[in-house]
């Protein structure tokens, strides 16, 4: 079998078709708002830097934690995540980020003590 | 069904530069591996013929230096690693009832790759001298080294690392994927486990290398400063991204060798392995740790008690799930039929001598301690434990277990023996003694010591050990010339084996499986075996197969980047142009052309499965 | 069926990037590609943080990074990740047209951040900072080259993939494709948003 596929009847149900085109339609909504929220978000950072009004330390932490927000957003909006059949993909992707995690902070923390 | 006229069988060499074929993959990998052992071997033999007597003066200095890193750097990425793959590729697909790995194209760049980097590397020998800043090729050494060894070292691994890679998330999609009907993640033969959580290190731990190497490359070719002192830069940058790197490495290496452990102890005690669930828990655990340890490289650097400590602990943890592997490989000895084959001689021999490295690992893991220990030959026999003891007796036991499988031929039991006893005592005697050596402070990594100083008899006794292991290869050697001529072949199930590789006819058919088997259980031949059927029950009724065609492109896209390896290595910016031009092309060639694959006819399937020969 | 077959509406799967072995597994192993990728953006992000203030007598961050210009090269990007991902709801609705489309939009996005980024690069090399002026600059350029590196394989992707496909509609064989970009170009845009924050943001604030 090249194809594993379940498409041979020759027409889809009439109301599955609608449920399929209502549910992209919901999509395409979420796509957009979470589109807006990263500009949102990238602007918030950048005049958060930008108008130097907020203390460095905090600020560091405040767009840091404004990039790990957007970031879900692409991951699980845009990405798909969030959809069935991706168990595997977060493990991966989970993983990876906890090495990248370990990996960061020793590059940071551990090079320059005495 | 439209089937495809496109296949044409190719024959002979040919044949081998394009197969993407997992089976004849894995035995390519097995043979490069292998060469590339024979080269780390007689690399440490010579050293320890310098070794034997003091003040020789034999292989001195530079020679020395490159022995010693040529010996480690090859053991580790071109011999271990591909031995790993060719089992991998070999075993695992047939274990999962699987016709082929997920991405057959891939699997056989990623062999290419390996090989040309392998190649790339000890040609150095013959271009300007060998790399000689030590496997681990710590910065500065490494990147103040004038001649152009250190630069065959990143750019050769830096290609047969992309290789490795490119099989990792092969060897990882091909176990989610594609498992047969009924065998579930918690059938899975150890093997298997083993092979998925090794493939799972690879995927996180090499990306480090590669960057690592990408850093030491820039620094050499292109005047970077990353672990220059005088720009600004940090010595340390290196020595962390390579042990972050470099310590999953040990149990990407050390895990499969658990694998083929587990499955040859069940099989010759003819039972079923003991915790089953409890050496997968243990398996995934060490994967985990195997990252969060890195720092026990590097106790002497100076990180300070915090961190050493923070790292020690977690160091001793990875004790608790090997020591429970352990155990569990006794009790299924246990009260078990044992045959002594030679397979089961290896694996009987691993599991003491893995214990005694695995000892010394928790000896080296107190900081403190570590502080004595550090750079003499106590940490050489500590790791050459773990190494040869652990993962080369384990592919000595698989080698012996699997070669009918793989080649048809039973390898010959009395001269396996010989081979065994000859390794194991030869082993012991090389390695034993270098404890001592290591606690009377030799340095590793030292071409000579001065006599008067209590170290000759050890070292003495230690070079005849390792004459034995070389003698001991030698007779595994000539068992192989001798199977290759002898006239009858292998039966399908010559070890009354318990796992879906010992369910087909030999040779394995190109499809695996003329059916894909319904797995009912643990152990699922046996499972059927013990029902009185004798072979698997099918999912599926016989039809068609769908079958990848073989491509000459993943030999040429390797080629192409062996090629921009040399223009890096000698900074000729065409030369790299062209390679990476080449890699490109075959790429951009493999994108446009069409290649959906050919089918086996039903019919063929029918007739084969008639004459016996699936 | 052959995979290489154009899709009409009538059999067209709900997730034609899924609906062949082949597709699932290239699913599978591209994600699990871009869990290995984070940890190669994350190492040289560590070199990176670990350097960033070994300037010696070149410019720092602080005085060299222009936002306003960076923020432009952001918002291309964030922008043609949104275009991507409606090329993939083109794609599960079988509009070949409307996917070559806003892939199109993609890849001209993605070249006019390639521009802004290289002359970025040529002004800072003016300013004195150079791959070899320092640690620092060696990190910077590193790091920050390696995703431009990544863009640019991105456009030549997709180039090539619209080129091949252009009419063919939407296969079995090519949908897989098409998702696969669209997750790598998302990719992609992950590290820029933390290059944007961790490299600029965080450069000017030291």
């Amino acid at each position: 079998m090249a194809n594993h596929h379940n498409t041979t009847e020759p027409t889809v149900h009439r109301h599955e078709e609608i449920q399929r085109k209502l549910a992209l339609k919901e999509e395409r909504k979420h796509h957009n708002v979470s589109f807006v929220m990263m500009i949102l978000l990238t602007i918030v950072a950048f005049f958060a830097i930008w108008s130097d009004k907020i203390s460095d330390s905090f600020a560091v932490i405040f767009i840091l934690t404004l990039a790990v927000v957007q970031v879900f957003f692409q991951l699980y909006v845009w990405m798909h995540l969030s959809h069935k059949g991706h168990d595997f993909p977060i493990w991966g992707m989970a993983s990876g980020v906890l090495v990248a995690a370990v990996t960061v902070a020793s590059l940071m923390a551990m090079i320059w003590t005495s | 069904m439209a089937t495809h006229e496109s296949h044409k069988k190719r024959s002979g060499l040919m044949d081998w530069l394009t197969t993407v074929d997992h089976k004849k993959i894995g035995i390519l990998y097995l043979l490069a591996g292998g060469f590339f052992f024979l080269i780390g071997g007689l690399e440490a033999i010579l050293m320890r013929i310098q070794l034997m007597e003091p003040d020789s003066k034999i292989f001195t200095g530079e020679l020395y230096n490159q022995l010693l890193t040529m010996h480690g750097t090859t053991m580790i990425f071109l011999a271990a690693m591909p031995i790993i793959f060719g089992f991998m590729n070999a075993i695992l697909p047939l274990q999962i009832g699987a016709r082929d790995v997920a991405f057959p194209y891939v699997n056989a760049v990623g062999f290419w790759l390996f090989f040309f980097g392998g190649l790339l590397l000890n040609l150095s020998w013959f271009l300007g001298g060998a790399p000689e800043a030590g496997w681990t090729a710590y910065a500065p050494l490494s990147t103040v080294a004038e001649d152009t060894g250190v630069d065959f070292y990143v750019l050769g691994l830096q290609i047969a690392g992309a290789g490795t890679l490119a099989g990792g998330i092969n060897f990882l999609v091909t176990v989610i994927n594609m498992r047969a009907p009924g065998m579930t993640f918690m059938r899975m033969p150890l093997f298997t486990w083993a092979s998925f959580v090794t493939s799972g290190l690879i995927l996180f731990a090499f990306p480090a290398l590669t960057v690592g190497f990408f850093l030491l490359m820039f620094e050499r070719v292109f005047d970077a400063n990353f672990f220059n002192p005088d720009m600004g830069g940090n010595v340390l940058i290196w020595e962390h991204i390579f042990w972050i790197f470099g310590h999953p490495e040990v149990y990407i290496l050390i895990l499969p060798a658990f694998g083929i452990i587990s499955e040859v102890v069940s099989t010759f005690s003819s039972k079923r392995l003991f915790g089953y669930s409890a050496m997968v828990f243990a398996t995934v655990l060490i994967g985990f740790l195997g990252f969060m340890v890195w720092v026990h490289h590097m106790f002497t650097v100076g990180l300070g008690p915090v961190a050493n400590s923070i790292f020690a602990v977690a160091t001793m943890a990875i004790a608790i799930p090997t020591g429970v592997k352990i155990f569990n490989w006794i009790f299924t000895m246990w009260g078990g039929q044992i045959r002594f084959t030679t397979a089961m001689l290896f694996a009987v021999g691993f599991i003491p001598t893995f214990v005694m490295g695995g000892v010394t690992g928790v000896m080296l893991s107190v900081p403190a301690a570590d502080y004595q220990y550090h750079d003499s030959y106590f940490v050489v026999a500590h790791f050459h434990y773990v190494i040869v003891g652990g993962l080369i007796l384990g592919l000595f036991s698989g080698l012996y277990y699997w070669y009918p499988r793989m080649f048809n031929r039973v390898l010959n039991e009395t001269l396996g023996k010989i081979n065994f006893w000859l390794f194991f005592i030869g082993f012991h005697l090389t390695f034993f003694p270098q404890h001592w050596l290591g606690l009377m402070g030799m340095p590793r990594r030292v071409y000579t010591y001065m006599s008067g100083q209590q170290l000759d008899g050890s070292n003495f006794v230690s070079t005849i050990g390792a004459i034995l292991m070389g003698l001991g290869t030698i007779v595994l050697l000539i068992n192989i010339v001798i199977s290759a001529s002898a006239k009858h072949a292998a039966t399908k199930d010559p070890w009354d084996g318990r796992t879906l590789e010992w369910a087909m006819p030999v040779p394995t058919p190109e499809y695996n499986f003329a059916q894909t088997p319904l797995v009912r259980g643990l152990d699922p031949l046996y499972v059927e075996k013990t029902a009185g059927n004798g072979e698997m029950t099918p999912a599926e009724p016989v039809g068609e197969i769908h079958m990848p065609n073989g491509s000459i492109l993943p030999f040429f896209l390797s080629l192409g980047m062996f090629v921009a390896g040399f223009g890096f290595i000698y900074a000729n910016w065409i030369v790299a142009i062209v390679g990476l031009g080449g890699v490109l092309v075959t790429m951009f060639l493999r994108s446009v052309i069409d290649d959906h694959g050919y089918h086996i006819h039903k019919k063929e399937v029918e007739a084969d499965i008639k004459g016996g020969r699936a | 069926m052959n995979a290489g077959e154009r899709l009409t509406d009538a059999n067209f799967p709900a997730h034609p990037e899924k609906a062949t072995l082949e597709g699932k597994n290239k699913f599978l192993g591209f994600w699990l590609f871009l869990g290995g990728e984070t940890v190669l953006f994350a190492t040289l992000f560590g070199t990176y943080l670990g350097l960033r203030k070994m300037h010696l007598d070149g410019p720092s961050g602080e005085e060299l990074f222009s936002l306003p210009l960076v923020f432009l090269a952001t918002m291309l990007l964030l922008t043609s990740s949104l275009t991507s991902v409606y090329a993939v709801l083109s794609l599960k609705q079988n509009k070949v047209r409307s996917l070559q489309g806003w892939f199109i939009v993609t890849l001209l996005l993605g070249l006019g951040f390639l521009g802004l980024e290289i002359y970025e690069f040529i002004h800072y090399v003016h300013e004195g900072h150079t791959f070899t002026s320092s640690a620092f600059g060696s990190a910077f350029y590193s790091l920050v080259g390696f995703h431009g590196a990544h863009v640019l394989f991105g456009i030549l992707w997709i180039s090539t993939l619209l080129a091949r496909n252009w009419n063919r509609g939407i296969t079995l064989a090519n949908a897989p494709k098409y998702y696969l970009f669209a997750l790598y170009w998302h990719f992609v845009d992950v590290v820029w948003v933390f290059i944007f924050t961790v490299v600029y943001l965080m450069g000017k604030v030291g």
